[in-house]
């Protein structure tokens, strides 16, 4: 019939050409869903497999006591902070109060380590000469035994001078903290210095005397509360040990039955009699239990509480009587800081026994445990604490803290210079500069993040160390930064690495922004700023927040330079610092991902932990996605 | 430099042709002199040899066919065409009230405060009524809440616009009426008071209605500012202008009062073009 119209081309099982290219574009887009479903459905199994298995994880935790002992742990914990302050501030004031005498002390001791270790050959003949005619008995092997002696003190004397004389004081005194005066005081009185009795010069004993006597009472002060925690401490190694030997007992058992098979499974198939014999007695061995009989081993705790109560008493007081010790005039502002630091948290430690004290009171072994307990010490966990012998904590906060921190770094960094750097582009630069910065900042996205991991290891921490430690900028908060890998080094080039996708994405928005706007603008007398910054930039809002959301998405999910830069500490970094606080190092949701998913075992609380941080990873991500998507449908212009 | 005086002075004392009937010197609000400009460089000038005076008080109107330069000239008196990076007036002089505005020392921001200019699309900002009409002095420093609130109130009665605005000043411009929003421009522009109001066609995107609504606006308005107009429409050059400049290609052909353009043209490619035989 229609010969005209006729289909042309061959059909395969009734599919025409067109149609199989639709089938394949078609069929595109279907896999890349079903593998995002397939992927988002694994993801939420996993996850969400992890609070059940958390759960009874505690409950083991609960019954073997460990929780028990966990009590003294962060008891111990909460006061060492409150000690190492007070070390501290004990080392800093002593080497600003008596900088001198301690640089000569310590001057001394470098110097006289450094000749000795020069001269050991030398020093062991001048012993050895010495014992000689010590030993010496006849008149005649004196003599010689004395010549010999005073050739080798001759010898000693020369090599001492020339040590001496070649000495550096910028090595030996590496903290700068002698004159040249004291310099050569130092180098005067060593002359006479005696390798073999060893004895500082009069003057370095003098120094250390005046020091130590100085310092008495700082020192009291400090030994006192130092000692504070020594009964605790105690307490808390031997609670270790014996509920850490009740879990280890106790996860024993839970293979009890399937050990005891594979033994006997064994004997039966044994090649010789004695292996047979042997196989058989240790399956023997192995009782299986219906239940472990926790609560016949939480016994050894009994008389626990009575101690612990002692010992956290004892430690108040002794706490109190510590910090009331503690001098009040210093000589530096930085050392009035940290004094002042331990005053605030002494009593805020002191509260906190007082209610920890409390709360081991009321524990008990056999308390049930709800599955919100189990979520909520996830969520809000202080401690990510893993293959520990002790007891393995899956706390998120330490992570998404990290993460957090170092995004709103980056942020705040980034904002400003892909959103300046976006109006130039589009309102202010010439053509010429157009086509030259818009690639070039560009292709920072495609700085592998890995390479940049290295450069914020090797030149931006050491620059950044460096920058920190210029005497007049100690004012900035957190300076002198003790460590090179940080949260504002990871910020930093995470700003980098947001850089190209804010500003992309702003330089967009603001080429939306329609031109008879700015024109407008203009022709009522307004400048080029003032139109950018009072109509472009309003106009664009919409699509400069999307812009930052995205980036934000961007960085809290950038794994590689975070891992190598962020310094990888799992712990809460300290808000008492106040801006200071990122300049400690940290670790991120991302990092702790990629940095454990490779060593953990499969379906362990372990692993599905860490598949319940990469879940709130992807929500995170999505929920940032759909917002910017909201904002720019919601609040994008008509023009 | 010197080129330019003598052209002053030429113009001074003899007029060209094809401006038979100059306005009085002292009344010229704009002296457009020899006025060549160009896109590129100066390679092809779009403009050529312009001379005629705008006065004071009145309303001219610029005709001509699409593409002889009527937006570009009006573009230059507010020196709009700066944002052309190639642009460049290649002879002659502008002079408003007297001062070359094209010198070294003018600052096209003050210029501009002075001589305002409506669009051919209304264009108001993404922004509340009230916020429009107060833009041009917020950007002038000025945050006195009093004195906007008056300004605005003015600007807005002045463009015949208070009336149907005056409860929702908060709510967004885009809010408005094609012929509405045109308007708001209009106020916008007067607010900051400026000597001369440039318009582009300020009525093409409207309907017949909101044209009759502006073109009495512009009316009222002639005795406040200097108003030169771009029109494509000739009853409404008529209706609106007291003189008429007639463009072609780049090139000035007739300048007089409209009532003679219109009745009795000099030209006759004039006469043609108002006739609708051309354009
Ligand atoms: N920004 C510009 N760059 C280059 N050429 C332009 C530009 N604007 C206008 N032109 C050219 O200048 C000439 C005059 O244009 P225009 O002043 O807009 O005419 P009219 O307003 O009379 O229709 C036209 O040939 C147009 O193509
Ligand atoms: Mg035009």
């Amino acid at each position: 019939m229609a010969t005209h119209f006729k289909r042309k081309g061959k059909r395969l099982l009734g599919v025409g050409r067109q149609d199989a290219i639709r089938y394949f574009f078609g069929g595109n887009a279907m896999v890349s869903i079903l593998v995002l479903g397939a992927i988002c459905g694994f993801l939420l199994r996993e996850a969400v497999l992890f609070f059940p298995q958390h759960q009874r994880d505690l409950e083991v935790f609960r019954l073997t006591g460990q929780e028990y002992a966990n009590f003294a742990i962060t008891e111990m914990d909460e006061y060492t902070e409150v000690k190492s302050l007070a070390n501290q501030a004990f080392y800093q004031e002593m080497n600003e109060a008596y900088g001198i005498q301690r640089g000569l002390v310590d001057s001394f001791g470098a110097l006289s380590g450094n000749i000795y270790d020069a001269g050991e050959d030398l020093i062991e003949e001048l012993e050895d000469a010495r014992d000689e005619v010590e030993d010496a008995e006849a008149e005649g092997e004196k003599t010689l035994a004395q010549a010999e002696l005073d050739a080798i003190q001759a010898k000693w004397d020369i090599f001492l001078r020339a040590e001496l004389e070649k000495a550096d004081r910028k090595t030996i005194d590496s903290f700068g903290r002698l004159g040249e005066a004291e310099w050569q005081q130092l180098l005067k009185a060593m002359v006479e210095w005696d390798p073999v009795e060893d004895e500082p010069p009069a003057l370095v004993a003098a120094a250390k005397a005046e020091s130590d006597e100085g310092m008495a009472t700082f020192d009291t002060a400090r030994t006192t509360i130092a000692a504070a925690g020594s009964e605790l401490a105690r307490l808390r190694g031997e609670l270790i040990k014996v509920t850490t030997a009740i879990k280890d007992e106790a996860v024993a058992d839970k293979s009890a039955a399937s050990r005891k098979k594979a033994y006997l499974d064994g004997s039966l198939v044994a090649e010789t009699e004695e292996e047979r014999v042997e196989l058989r007695r240790k399956s023997d061995e192995i009782t299986v239990r219906e239940e472990f009989p926790y609560a016949e081993r939480i016994k050894v705790l009994e008389g626990s509480r009575e101690k612990h109560k002692t010992a956290v008493e004892a430690m108040k007081v002794d706490l109190k009587a510590g910090v009331a010790a503690l001098p009040t005039e210093f000589s530096s502002p930085e050392v009035t800081e940290l004094v002042s630091r331990i005053r605030d948290k002494a009593p805020v430690l002191t509260v906190y026994l007082g209610e920890s004290l409390m709360e081991s009171a009321d524990w008990r072994y056999d308390e049930p445990l709800s599955w919100v307990y189990s979520v909520s010490s996830f969520f809000f966990g202080k401690d990510w604490v893993t293959n520990s012998s002790f007891h393995d904590f899956y706390g998120l906060l330490p992570l998404f803290t990290g993460s957090l921190l170092i995004s709103v770094i980056a942020l705040l960094v980034a904002i400003p210079f892909s959103l300046g750097a976006a109006i130039y582009v589009n309102r202010l630069a010439g053509p010429a500069e157009q086509t030259f910065i818009k690639p070039v900042i560009e292709l920072i996205g495609a700085i592998p993040s890995v390479v940049l991991g290295f450069f914020g290891i090797i030149v931006l921490g050491e620059a950044l160390r460096e920058v920190s430690q210029v005497p007049w900028l100690s004012w900035v908060p957190g300076f002198p930064m003790q460590e090179r890998l940080n949260i504002l080094n990871a910020g930093l080039l995470l700003a980098l690495m947001a850089v190209p996708t804010i500003f992309t994405l702003c330089e967009d928005a603001i080429n939306n922004v329609p031109a008879s706007f700015s024109e407008a603008s203009l022709a009522l007398g307004g400048s080029k700023f003032q139109t950018v910054m009072k109509v472009v930039v309003p106009t664009a809002i919409s699509g400069i927040l999307a812009a930052i959301l995205l980036g934000f998405g961007r960085v809290i999910g950038e794994t590689m330079v975070v891992l190598l830069v962020a310094g990888n500490q799992i712990a809460i970094p300290d808000f008492s610092l106040g801006a200071g606080v990122i300049t400690q190092p940290a670790h991120t949701m991302t990092g702790i991902i990629a940095q454990e998913m490779g060593e953990v075992t499969k379906d362990t609380i372990h692993y599905r932990a860490l598949f319940s941080v990469g879940l709130v990873l992807f929500t995170i991500s999505l929920l940032i996605n759909i917002s910017a998507r909201r904002i720019i449908r919601r609040f994008g212009f008509s023009a | 430099m010197s080129n330019s005086m003598n052209d002053t002075t030429r113009t001074a004392t003899a007029p060209v042709p094809n401006n038979p009937n100059p306005i009085a010197k002292q009344d010229a609000m704009i002296e457009i002199d020899d006025v060549s400009f160009s896109y590129d460089h100066g390679q092809t000038n779009v403009l050529r040899n312009i001379s005629f005076d705008i006065p004071a008080g009145k309303v001219t109107a610029l005709i001509g066919p699409s593409g002889c330069g009527k937006s570009t000239l009006l573009r230059c008196l507010n020196r709009m065409n700066d944002l052309v990076d190639t642009s460049k007036v290649t002879n002659g002089q502008i002079r408003i009230m007297g001062q070359d505005i094209n010198a070294s020392d003018v600052d096209p921001i003050e210029l501009r405060k002075q001589v305002g200019m409506v669009f051919q699309k209304y264009n108001p900002f993404p922004k509340s009524i009230y916020d429009n009409v107060a833009y041009g002095l917020r950007i002038q420093g000025i945050k006195n809440k009093p004195k906007l609130d008056e300004a605005v109130e003015r600007s807005l009665r002045r463009a015949a616009l208070w009336g149907e605005v005056k409860d929702r000043l908060g709510s967004s411009a885009l809010g408005l009426s094609g012929g509405q929003q045109q308007r708001l421009c209009i106020a916008r522009t007067i607010a900051v008071s400026p000597r001369i109001v440039l318009m582009d066609e300020p009525c093409s995107a409207l309907d017949p209605i909101a044209t009759a609504r502006i073109e009495e606006l512009i009316a009222e308005l002639r005795e406040e500012f200097t108003i030169v107009i771009v029109t494509h429409n000739m009853q409404q050059a008529t209706r609106v202008s007291d003189r008429t400049a007639f463009f072609y290609i780049g090139e000035l052909i007739e300048y007089d009062s409209t009532a003679k353009i219109f009745s009795n043209p000099s030209v006759k490619q004039t006469e043609e073009y108002i006739t609708g035989r051309f354009g």
